[in-house]
């Protein structure tokens, strides 16, 4: 067994300090080490998205990432998506347009519609569909999913 | 789905990274990005003794242009490539396989670097690289060198590098501004590898062809040049008649291998389809 | 507004949209032992011998235990059914003396992590000799070939047969014959979530609980009980939120049966976490059947008899409770769908084979039988010159021929098919859409239009049961309503909900019926110890079965709290109205009292309460449909092939479905487009490929493919909602539906496309792989 490494990681505004061996995933860290379990493990190969977070202001997949490359990085879960006390308008939005079933898929989603937001502000129904393609839902057939990010882009705008 | 326990190394220069992966003697494996090398670790299909991080070294992150060509740092992530003013001029073909290039959340991790040193035939950054004609500058013990495209792929997921060499640089010829591009793909969904695609530029002298570029992704165990379906439009010209022949011809030059989702039937079929495609395509956005 | 039919977004969504729903693998307990299994590398083997030495050394290891050593503390899951022509066989929690596919758990090892386990799993020793793999049906019912349960004595699990009629003389005498044979391929569901399930053994009290991401908290608990010698009462199974289920977790599984046996055997917490090989490996998969189908009609288009024999691939194991019957059963008691069919015939068979276990998955059988009845049909009205449309009307069962008693047995007590199909074909515009596709096809253009109209039996009873012959009662459900002294309401279910939204459309139901409000009214579901028994949710039964116990449960409390309201009030009882948590004397709403005063007097001792009341303010009742009611739909899809790349492209799809009064428009609407979703994936991608060495070959969501966002267009949904006129509430179930009816309509619909190559679909999924052969071939004998 390799040597522990040490992480020290900053988690939706709050700074945390971990040891963990080398080749522990991040969503690990996270949901085991940090208590996280917002962020969900369905694939661990890159497919799912359902453990989708914000790295430094960027979606990645965190089941494809070791802990120790976020040594010194600034992560978003789900668990840090509200706002002063308030569901953020994607939360609102998914909601809204029963955006959600079994809930599984849906911080992946969220963080990633998150991003796609950020670079495209005023998306096509097309450019959401390609944008949350990242991420696989089971439930909803997605009908509820664009709706909604069509919706919060509206309202973020 | 846990990977197996390694050492693991995040060196400051491409110098110390070299000096690691001699260390470790082919036993360690450089970690770019990761949206390639992650799955094989947590599959247990990759076991290396080691990794080697790229992340942490400066200044492996960059796209300059100069002397006709756009230099890539290897770490520059695709997401980087998608939205560079650079690229959009100087490699716009290489813009739009971005595009094509996994997700959102793929790209912003993924490397040039890296996707072209895992060699996945169906990827399409070797696409890009094999029908521009570039090369990459690999790093080792004895200092750099340069590979051309023609000399790197070797076969499924393996390249001319050394074990203990890094790619550091990815060099492409900047494409004409009048060129035409196309980058056609299909795939089974969204995201998915290529089952096969095609990159074309085509530069326009009137109705004559000053040059084509054509190669494949999926098509075999190797990106393919289609140096004589080239050939043919460069002598008969842009002909609908000519990119017909070329098209036939790019299916003749591919020796596609059979998989779960396409047969190579299947795969040589969608070559000239494809290759018809993206000539067209790539024809109509020269400008004469 | 009433509440049953009010849009009321959902209660649930407040946890999940917040990272903070409760799934069993973000469950920990202290000094937890985390699982790896070590699994079958061969699809046949027998186990020659384990040597679990060094992986026992590891640090932070703490057992390997192998089936052996396990077997006296948990007896096989054994899956018994009352089916003639049914063979019953074990399934042990962990393989003993052979292995029947890759991917058998052979050996458990506990660790400090999953981590180390995993490491631990890699340097056990276990040598096999291999068996023959028995890799195909017809393999497997050839003289001589290997067996997969020496003690069954054959492959063939089971047989059966549904006959109407004469079929044979029917054919003799039809003016036209369609037939052929249709093949459907192994499918997986593919819950986001991967099973999951964590056992914790109270020495204390001698009790064991058991969290696991399952459909059927219930179900386990009395199966459990057996095979682990407990008492039922000593056992609590909790399925906390669970992400997604489709059928697949509607199984007692080997994994859960191990878990808690571990549990009890090492005195710690022992979880298990299933990861995505596990999950494509080891969960039941579905279909894998080959269906040989003729249609006979007569001159005027009616149809004349239908003749069918199934063959399915139910793979290594009968799973619990649902035996290996549940699919290929439901395909032969289906295929004569919403029509009338005076003469049928249906046989099928089970057969075992080296692979996963065959088990429930979403429409269980009917998107076979739909997908093969409705081909037929599109064929005989290209044959006969008939519009595909204007055949089904001929031949769908109209209002006034119900309630009607299918060739099989089942009984379609009321249905809107003809209505369904004719509203279709009105929202679609389906003129436009044939002048827009005789456009596409002059400019070379292939577009293609495909119908499907089925019906599904919903909130099955006793009479009838969700599986047949299987020996156990799927027909009820309770609901227990306490009202406590603070006036708010806990309704409690057997049911478990899965994503389907129950702690709002329950509450919907109860509030409405209690006259409480909506935000005083709290569901728990899926907890075996705070809930009347039941079994789960599964089989579209939910809404109807839970929805009546809650119906009743509701109305009993009400007369009660309006007989105290009453007594208090001076009034009798029928002077008052119960809603929205008060009940108010007609004509005078200042004399009011809340449901809060009137629970604090039903617990406040007899000296409140009318002469001989019984203190409380709590009821429970139970359910029973007896027979279950019809659910139908009709299903349009309008698909763009490109002959060349192969590519489908789904252009439109409209489902116009009757699941009866409706309780939440959202939901139902999120469940027939969800449901239609996982259909294109059928129609199109997911696929699930056997080697002929019994290898998993499409082991990732890499190669079994899922569709996404890109794949899946709008889709528009109309309701008709006839309420059901045989269940409490009128509800229909509508939780499968959208599966059943969408992967025929997309092969309908391609069929369509490339009718003037004459392409005919047979095979499901259409991958561009098959097309492309189909295409060739097509193009070759125009030649």
């Amino acid at each position: 067994m390799s040597d522990p490494v040490t992480v020290r990681v900053t988690v939706n505004g709050v700074a945390h300090t971990g040891r963990c061996e080398p080749r522990k995933l991040l969503v690990d860290f996270l949901r085991e080490d940090l208590g996280l379990t917002g962020t969900h493990v369905g694939c661990e190969h890159g497919v799912c998205g359902a453990c989708t977070i914000l790295f430094n202001g960027e979606a990645a997949r965190s089941c494809i990432m070791l802990a120790v490359q976020a040594d010194g990085a600034e992560l978003l879960t789900i668990e840090g998506l509200m706002q002063d006390g308030r569901l953020h308008p994607l939360q609102e939005a998914f909601r809204e347009h029963h955006g959600l079933q079994c809930g599984f898929c849906t911080p992946g989603m969220l963080l990633t519609a998150l991003d796609l937001l950020r670079t495209n502000p005023s998306p096509t129904e097309d450019e959401i569909r390609e944008g949350v393609s990242a991420v696989l839902c089971r439930c909803t057939g997605y009908h509820g999913i664009i709706k909604a990010v069509e919706a919060a882009a509206q309202k973020m705008r | 789905m846990k990977p197996v326990s390694f050492d693991y190394h995040a060196p400051a220069s491409l110098e110390a990274a070299v000096a690691l992966l001699q260390r470790y003697g082919g036993e360690a494996k450089v970690l770019a990005g990761g949206q390639s090398l992650m799955p094989l670790l947590n599959f247990r299909l990759s076991r290396p003794a080691a990794l080697v991080d790229l992340g942490r070294i400066p200044g492996l992150a960059y796209i300059e242009e100069g002397d006709g060509q756009v230099r890539l740092g290897a770490m520059t992530r695709q997401r980087t490539i998608e939205f560079s003013p650079v690229v959009a001029r100087r490699l716009p073909l290489l813009g739009e396989a971005t595009k094509w290039v996994g997700h959102l959340p793929i790209r912003t991790r993924g490397t040039i670097g890296g996707s072209i040193a895992h060699a996945d035939p169906s990827a399409e950054y070797p696409a890009v690289l094999t029908a521009l004609g570039g090369a990459v500058v690999a790093r080792g013990p004895k200092g750099e060198r340069v590979v051309q495209a023609k000399d790197l792929f070797v076969t499924y997921l393996t390249t001319s590098l050394e074990p203990d060499e890094v790619l550091a640089e990815v060099r492409l010829p900047a494409m004409d501004p009048a060129a035409g591009f196309a980058l056609e793909e299909f795939a089974r969904r969204r995201g998915d590898f290529a089952i096969v695609a095609i990159a074309a530029m085509v530069v326009r002298d009137g109705a004559r062809c000053a040059q084509a570029r054509l190669a494949t992704a999926g098509a075999g165990p190797v990106p393919v040049r289609l140096s004589a379906a080239e050939e043919i439009l460069e002598r008969d010209g842009l002909t609908d008649a000519a990119i017909a022949a070329a098209a036939r011809r790019a299916a003749e030059l591919v020796s596609p291998d059979s998989d779960l989702h396409a047969s190579a039937d299947y795969r040589r079929h969608l070559t000239e389809v494809l290759t018809r495609r993206a000539l067209t395509r790539a024809i109509r956005g020269a400008r004469v | 507004m009433t509440l049953i039919g009010a849009p009321v977004r959902r209660v649930e969504d407040g946890r999940l949209l917040r990272g903070q729903g409760r799934y069993v693998g973000d469950l920990t307990l202290p000094r937890t032992l985390h699982v790896a299994f070590l699994r079958s590398p061969y699809a046949h083997a027998r186990i020659v011998s384990i040597d679990s030495r060094r992986a026992r050394e590891l640090p932070d290891v703490s057992a390997c235990v192998t089936g052996d050593e396990l077997a006296p503390h948990a007896r096989p899951l054994r899956s018994e059914s009352r089916m003639t022509g049914y063979r019953a066989t074990e399934f042990p929690p962990l393989a003993r003396g052979k292995v029947r596919f890759a991917g058998e758990a052979v050996v458990a090892v506990l660790a400090e992590s999953r981590y180390v386990a995993e490491d631990a799993v890699e340097v056990i020793q276990v040598r096999y000799d291999t068996l023959p793999v028995v890799a195909t049906p017809e393999a497997a019912m050839a003289a001589g070939a290997e067996l997969v349960h020496d003690a069954a004595g054959s492959n063939v699990l089971l047989s059966r047969a549904f006959v109407q009629g004469d079929a044979d003389a029917a054919m003799k005498t039809a003016a036209l014959i369609v037939a052929d044979r249709f093949r459907v391929h192994r499918h997986a569901g593919v819950t986001l979530e991967n099973r999951a399930c964590l056992a914790h053994w109270n020495a204390g009290t001698a009790e064991l609980t058991l969290w696991s991401s399952t459909q059927v908290p219930g179900l386990l608990r009395e199966a459990l009980a057996d095979l682990l010698d407990l008492p039922v009462h000593r056992l609590r199974v909790v399925a906390p939120d669970v992400g997604g289920g489709f059928g697949v977790k509607s199984a007692l599984y080997p994994e859960e049966v191990a878990v808690c046996a571990l549990a009890r055997l090492t005195g710690r917490p022992v979880k298990w976490v299933g990861d995505r090989r596990e999950d494509l490996l080891t969960s039941t998969q579905a279909w894998d059947e080959t269906i040989d189908a003729e249609l006979a009609l007569n001159a005027d288009g009616t149809i004349a008899g239908l003749r069918a024999r199934a063959v399915a691939d139910v793979g290594a194991y009968s799973i619990y409770p649902w035996t290996a019957s549940i699919e290929v059963i439901q395909v032969i008691s289906f295929l004569p769908g919403p029509y009338r069919v005076p003469h049928y015939r249906g046989e099928g068979w089970g057969v075992a084979t080296n692979k996963a276990p065959m088990g429930p998955y979403r429409g269980v059988g009917r998107p076979v039988s739909t997908f093969v009845t409705e081909a037929l049909v599109d064929r005989a009205a290209r044959r006969l010159g008939i519009d595909p449309v204007e055949l089904r009307l001929r031949n769908l069962l109209r209002p006034d021929e119900l309630p009607y008693r299918s060739p099989s047995g089942l009984v379609w007590d009321s249905g809107s098919f003809v209505e369904s199909l004719e509203r279709a074909h009105e929202v679609l515009d389906y003129a436009r859409v044939r002048a827009e596709q005789r456009r596409a096809r002059d400019a070379g253009r292939y577009v293609g239009v495909g119908v499907a109209s089925y019906v599904e039996l919903t909130g099955v009873g006793s009479a009838i049961s969700a599986s047949p012959g299987a020996a156990i009662n799927t027909g009820t459900e309770g609901a227990t309503i306490r009202v406590d002294p603070g006036g708010t309401v806990t309704a409690s279910f057997g049911l478990a909900c899965h994503g389907q939204g129950h702690e709002t459309t329950l509450a919907q139901v109860v509030a409405e019926e209690l006259g409480a409000r909506l935000e005083a009214v709290r569901v728990i579901h899926g907890d075996t110890a705070a809930s009347p028994s039941g079994t789960g949710t599964y089989a579209s039964r939910s809404a109807v079965i839970g929805g009546g116990a809650a119906i009743l449960a509701a109305r009993a409390l009400k007369t009660k709290a309006l007989a105290i309201a009453a007594h208090l009030l001076e009034v009798s009882a029928g002077d008052l109205t119960l809603a929205d948590g008060r009940a108010t004397v007609r004509g005078a709403p200042d004399r009011a009292l809340t449901l809060r005063a009137i629970a604090q007097a039903a617990y406040g001792g007899a000296k409140r309460l009318p002469n001989g009341m019984e203190p409380g303010l709590e009821a429970t009742r139970f359910y029973d449909p007896y027979f279950g009611t019809a659910s139908n739909a009709t299903h349009v899809a309008v698909v763009e092939v490109d002959p060349e790349t192969c590519a489908v492209t789904v252009r439109r799809f409209v489902v116009v479905e009757d699941c009866g009064r409706i309780i939440n428009p959202l939901i139902v609407e999120g469940q027939a487009i969800g449901a239609v979703a996982q259909g294109i994936g059928a129609a199109l991608l997911e696929e699930i490929v056997y080697g002929e060495d019994g290898q998993l070959l499409t082991g990732s969501l890499m190669d079994y493919l899922v569709p996404t966002a890109a794949e899946v267009p709008a889709i528009e949904v109309v309701h008709l909602e006839r309420p059901s006129p045989t269940t409490l509430g009128g509800f229909k179930g509508v939780g499968e539906g959208g599966t059943i009816g969408a992967p025929a309509a997309i092969a309908n619909a391609i069929a369509d496309a490339l009718a003037p190559l004459g392409v005919e679909i047979t095979e499901l999924p259409v991958t561009p792989e098959r097309l492309f052969r189909l295409i060739a071939r097509a193009r070759q004998t125009e030649r």
